[in-house]
């Protein structure tokens, strides 16, 4: 009975006792060490597990890691923060830009009010001193 | 219910979080080995490759969302392959195309001497010929070397139903390659 579960267990499973059940392993080992010509059993599947091992595994192409890498998960959070970043950093340069403008504009205006004011001063001393010429 | 433990929690965790170099990470480790299963189950590179891609994209979408404890990431990898697999193989079977039906494979003659190369050739021109379920018990514990709990319950059946099949694939396959067993040469009468 025992040897035959060992018998079915080896076809089913193969002679790597690491591919059989684990609650089965410690039963095969004592079985074969009772009874060495057991041994026979496992060597028999091993014919068969070496030829399924001549069988190749494919190697995956670079191509084709490449394509499902590409479409991975990518981290949204920091371009999320970087987009964040280029914006305030815009609007402090536009914000900026609408400062210097106003400034820009209000000084013009102060600037010209007393350049008319030093203007209209010259011009009041030349009539003096025109009208001292011409009266003599 | 026992928390499972998966070695590949970490992982999916921070790809999830979509770090590159875990997903580089994942990609090595898992790529070879779902092509490996698809290429066997449907021995087909070209839609190997197509459902090996398209299994990874879906683990993309599903790492963001991965509950750990529930079950193993290569398990559950393992079962989306399959279904896209078995897709494919109800497809083939819907189309009827022209393909012979299925011989016994006559193979070289034993005293030619085989290449490696062609042993494998000849491996998986049997596997192909196995009947799907037999192939797909051979192929998750033989080569996928999932234990025989993970592969039953990815079929949804009894380890004994799983046992079952094994046996009767391995046993088709031991008479498909009786040719190129050890010893087989001798008694050829040489």
């Amino acid at each position: 009975m025992k040897a035959e579960r060992l018998h079915a267990l080896a076809d089913a499973y193969g002679a790597d006792l690491r591919r059989w059940p684990a609650s089965e392993r410690a039963f095969a080992e004592t079985l074969i060490a009772a009874d060495p010509s057991l041994r026979a059993v496992l060597d028999q599947a091993a014919a068969l597990d070496a030829l399924l091992d001549a069988s190749p595994a494919p190697t995956p192409s670079a191509d084709l890691a490449a394509r499902i890498l590409a479409a991975a998960p990518k981290v949204k959070t920091r371009r999320f923060h970087l987009d964040r970043i280029a914006f305030y950093l815009g609007a402090g340069w536009a914000a900026a830009a609408c400062a210097g403008v106003v400034a820009g504009v209000g000084l013009t205006t102060h600037v010209t009010a007393n350049e008319r004011a030093d203007a209209v001063l010259y011009q009041s001393t030349l009539v003096a001193v025109d009208d001292t010429e011409v009266l003599g | 219910m026992v928390a499972i433990v998966d070695p590949d929690e970490d992982l999916v965790r921070r790809v999830g979080q979509g770090d590159p170099a875990a997903a580089q990470t994942l990609v090595a480790r898992k790529l070879p080995r779902i092509l490996a299963l698809a290429q066997r189950m449907l021995g087909d590179a070209g839609e190997a490759e197509d459902v090996a891609q398209e299994t990874l994209l879906k683990a993309w979408r599903q790492a963001p969302k991965w509950t750990p404890g529930q079950a193993k990431f290569d398990t559950w990898l393992h079962r989306v392959a399959l279904n896209l697999c078995y897709d494919r193989l109800r497809r083939r079977r819907e189309i009827p195309t022209d393909t012979p039906p299925d011989r016994p494979d006559e193979g070289p003659a034993p005293d030619r001497g085989l290449l490696a190369a062609e042993t494998g050739v000849r491996v998986d021109a049997a596997l192909k010929r196995l009947p799907d379920r037999q192939r797909e018990a051979v192929v998750l514990c033989h080569y996928q070397e999932l234990s025989n709990i993970e592969a039953a319950a990815l079929m949804e059946i009894s380890v004994d139903a799983l046992e079952s099949l094994l046996s009767r694939g391995r046993r088709a396959l031991r008479l498909a390659l009786a040719d190129m067993a050890p010893g087989a040469s001798e008694g050829d009468g040489r």
